[in-house]
């Protein structure tokens, strides 16, 4: 039992290492340090004891591989280190943005499963009808239009325009209690439509291929031959063979959603992980970065782990060829 | 001997056509905003004198109250920390500028800073200044502000963990002594003389509270809510989201015409000005580009006031790099630039030309005889002189050895203005027979160039610390940014040496403007243009605005009486 567990985690374990360590690596091959921020255009009048005393603050004047072991000795602790741009913790910094970030990508994966899915199936089930070559299309334009250029729009017609939803995500709370969750959900609604569109189309598509993909198989052609509803052998049969890929696109669209919307964060206002990363980049605040990377690398890998676990349940020829 | 006194009395067309586009867009959806443009809008609650329905283009019409109970501020970059000096940079002093005061004030950017921390400031001798701190202001907790808590700040800033104002009390000017004279007095000792400290350091430096700054070994950890002797106490900080300042009413120069400013960090341009239209703010704290003044000013219930900021779009050189170690090099290459054509074709006549040189004419410090034209004719005798001249007929000049004078400018991807700014140059250098390559990368790479070396030449964006401050000038000039101390210059170290024996303010600016007039007949910065600065708010959330040199319209003058403002500022447009 622990040899098959360990066997399971071992090469999630690995790709955990090597990508903590290329998010150390990174920021500091990039041209530019924290200094360079920090002090601007000063950074030239400061001497060699100078300049230690200031990076002495977040450890950054030790020699790299000594950061590198602090950097992982403070990782198992929980530790992250001290942002250079804030001077605050990193750890509490991610877990305030996480909140944000998760808010946006949970509502956005379930809706998108929710819409594409389904209309997948039905696009592959109809596939030479008009409603499946309608759906195709419409997903495939969906899927092309850049985000931050809907999310304008979305700003311009239902914010400014008719003023449904408010432009800025991240304004102070005016309410308390629990109409604070109805509040936070105005505020997001915009953001979470804006993604949902783009990656339903995408759900859309995955479905559609892996339902297309079951219908020449012989055990449709029995299921019918048994006089089996045709409803029911789409979704009995057809969608719950096709699940796995569309399983595995959603562990990689959550594992992006935690670290890759900063446009959408940017358009939105939301304080999440994206956009954290990003300002982080600009000031080459290291140990903010090595956090930031930390928690996208453990949404990515988490969500293929947990797809992965997934796998067995929705198809028995998995479980059974891991026996 | 000189004595002075001074007693208390203020992109590329793609992308820009696709920037206005939605901009456009945005502005006209939100005509059909449900907000009412004669209601005060969210971005303000109004407490009194809310004008009647605005028109955008009677100004009179739009006056609103000038004073409110709230206001929401959107700015388009997050500070980071709750504003620690240490790590927030200086975009960030009109936010600091809220809760920190300065011995004379509004800074060090006009010609004569008022005593505002100090009651008075003398000088006493070329290298003595006596300081009498204002009797009866408090800090922001209730405890009492002293002539100690001066001297330890410049004590902490020169001698602590360095920051930004480091070099301001350690080199230009360097004070060796502060001692304390009196309950209220001190008297400041520099090692060369001084003659700027009362117009320029002490309007530089905020001041820190001892009894919050003391304990604090590593300044740059510190995450408390500063307390200052400000107008605006910051009472909450909401990381990368917003910043909630609640006003002093116990302020000494009057209690803040706004009761509560509630700053947010809104990145997105087209999302701040819808913002802006539907209400939700009542200022964006951020340049409005020149495509979309006239369509927000054409908005009902949205007013765009235009300032003189200190900046200048610049290319800095790398002048420990061939050919840009030839002096005569340097000035060819900026007698090659028509400064006008980019100001025409890419800010649409919203900026002026840099002509007049490095670093701002519209600063008290800057020679005002400055001129850098463009004439091509003189720049390529120049190159000729040099010995530059096109052997092969391609067009391109070759130097000594044959090989091509080719340079490589690097630009930020994010700013479009200075991506089209680069391409045109490529056409007006090679007009002269240099070589020009373009390419392209993020802020922070750009900003490291500094420090790497890695450049021919880069654009970039200087501000009034850089272009304004007389003491920023000198160490520019050892720093690095225009040149770097120890490498040899003579002419600028006699010009140095007789700046530092000047003894009163006049002689020391006058010095400063023959190190000037050196430093744009070889340039290592070459301006190329001057922006504009326009502003958009809704005069129904707040109509208190007025202008303070280098620090825009969202400054703490502007939240503050007339009687406040009154010979401290510059402008005012309410």
């Amino acid at each position: 039992m622990v040899r098959r567990v360990a066997v399971r985690l071992g090469p999630y374990v690995l790709v955990l290492w090597a990508a903590l360590t290329i998010s150390f690596a990174l920021p500091r091959i990039a041209p530019g340090e924290p200094l360079d921020y920090l002090l601007g255009y000063d950074a030239g009048v400061l001497s060699a004891e100078e300049r230690s005393a200031v990076l002495a603050q977040y450890g950054l004047d030790r020699p790299v591989p000594e950061q590198y072991v602090a950097y992982l000795a403070g990782i198992v602790r929980g530790e992250l280190g001290t942002s250079v741009r804030t001077g605050r913790p990193v750890r509490e910094m991610v877990a305030g943005r996480l909140g944000w970030t998760l808010a946006l990508a949970i509502p956005t994966l379930v809706l998108a499963l929710l819409i594409g899915v389904p209309l997948g199936a039905l696009a592959a089930w109809r596939r030479r009808r008009r409603t499946g070559v309608a759906l195709t299309a419409t997903a495939l334009l969906l899927t092309s239009v850049p985000a931050f250029w809907l999310g304008l729009i979305g700003i311009a017609v239902f914010a400014a325009g008719l003023g449904w939803f408010p432009v800025i995500a991240a304004l102070p709370l005016t309410t308390s209690g629990p109409v604070v969750v109805l509040e936070l959900a105005r505020r997001l609604a915009l953001p979470v439509l804006t993604l949902t569109v783009g990656i339903a189309g995408w759900m859309l598509l995955t479905s559609r291929a892996a339902v297309e993909a079951t219908l020449g198989e012989p055990y449709l052609q029995l299921a019918r031959a048994n006089g089996i509803p045709e409803r029911d052998i789409l979704r009995r049969h057809a969608l719950r063979n096709a699940l796995l890929p569309v399983t595995t696109n959603a562990g990689l669209t959550l594992g992006a959603l935690v670290g890759g919307v900063v446009v959408i964060e940017t358009v939105f206002s939301v304080p999440g992980i994206g956009s954290l990363m990003y300002a982080s980049v600009l000031a080459r605040d290291y140990p903010t970065l090595q956090g930031a990377f930390l928690v996208t690398v453990a949404a990515v890998i988490g969500a293929n782990l947990l797809a992965d676990l997934a796998y067995p349940r929705l198809d028995p020829r998995v479980r059974r060829s891991g026996r | 001997m000189a004595s002075t006194q001074l007693i208390a009395r203020g992109p590329g067309k793609a992308t820009r056509r696709h920037a206005s586009l939605v901009a456009t867009l945005l502005l006209v959806a939100a005509c059909g905003s449900s907000t009412p443009s004669d209601a005060p809008a969210s971005g303000g609650t109004a407490s009194e004198g809310a004008a009647g329905s605005p028109t955008a283009t009677d100004p009179a019409a739009t006056r609103g109250p000038v004073t409110a109970a709230s206001l929401t501020i959107a700015i388009p970059d997050d500070p980071g920390s709750a504003l620690n000096i240490y790590t927030a940079n200086q975009q960030f002093d009109p936010l600091i500028d809220l809760v920190y005061d300065k011995l004379m004030g509004p800074s060090p950017y006009v010609d004569e800073p008022q005593p505002l921390l100090a009651e008075s400031v003398t000088q006493v001798d070329p290298s003595t200044w006596d300081v009498t701190v204002r009797k009866g202001v408090s800090w922001q907790d209730g405890r009492p502000f002293t002539a100690d808590d001066v001297k330890f700040t410049y004590e902490y800033f020169r001698d602590g963990i360095p920051n930004r104002y480091t070099h301001h009390t350690n080199d230009a000017p360097d004070i060796a002594s502060i001692e304390a004279t009196g309950d209220r007095t001190l008297r400041f000792h520099c090692s060369y003389p001084c003659p700027e400290l009362g117009s320029v350091t002490f309007a530089d430096l905020p001041i820190l509270p001892r009894h919050v700054w003391e304990s604090v070994t590593e300044p740059a950890k510190f995450t408390g809510l500063p307390i200052g002797t400000g107008p605006y106490r910051l009472t909450e900080h909401a990381g990368g989201q917003y910043l909630r300042f609640d006003a002093n009413d116990a302020y000494f120069l009057g209690k803040p015409t706004v009761d509560q400013l509630v700053v947010t960090i809104t990145k997105d341009q087209d999302a701040t000005f819808a913002a802006l239209s539907s209400g939700e703010i009542g200022i964006a704290a951020r340049n409005v580009p020149p495509e979309l003044i006239a369509g927000l000013a054409a908005r009902p219930g949205i007013r765009v006031v235009s300032t003189t900021p200190l900046t200048s779009v610049m290319l800095r050189l790398n002048y420990e790099r061939p050919p840009f170690t030839e002096p005569r090099f340097r000035e060819a290459l900026s007698l090659a630039i028509d400064r006008q054509a980019l100001v025409d074709t890419i800010l649409l006549g919203q900026g002026r030309p840099g002509t007049q040189g490095y670093p701002h004419p519209d600063s008290p410090w800057t020679n005002p005889d400055l001129s850098t034209p463009f004439d091509p004719g003189r720049a390529a005798a120049l190159l000729d002189a040099l010995g530059y001249t096109d052997t092969d007929g391609d067009g391109i000049r070759e130097n000594a050895t044959g090989g091509p004078i080719s340079l490589d400018l690097q630009v930020t991807a994010s700013e479009p203005a200075r991506i089209r700014a680069a391409e045109l140059l490529v056409g007006q250098l090679n007009a002269v027979g240099i070589g020009l390559g373009v390419r392209t990368a993020d802020a922070g790479t750009i900003r490291s160039l500094f420090g790497s070396r890695d450049f021919d030449m880069y654009i970039d964006q200087g501000f009034a610390h850089e272009l304004a401050d007389p003491d920023q000038f000198i160490e520019s000039n050892r720093s690095g940014l225009a040149w770097r101390a120890g490498l040899a210059y003579p002419e600028w170290d006699r010009l140095v040496a007789a700046w530092e024996q000047t003894t009163d303010v006049e002689a020391r600016r006058a010095a400063t403007f023959d190190l000037e007039a050196l430093f744009n007949r070889q340039p290592t910065i070459i301006p190329l243009w001057y922006p504009n600065e326009s502003w958009a708010f809704r005069p129904d959330a707040y109509d208190g605005w007025s202008e303070t040199r280098g620090y825009g319209i969202v400054n703490k003058w502007s939240f503050l009486p007339a009687d406040a403002r009154a010979g401290r500022i510059a402008r005012t447009f309410d």
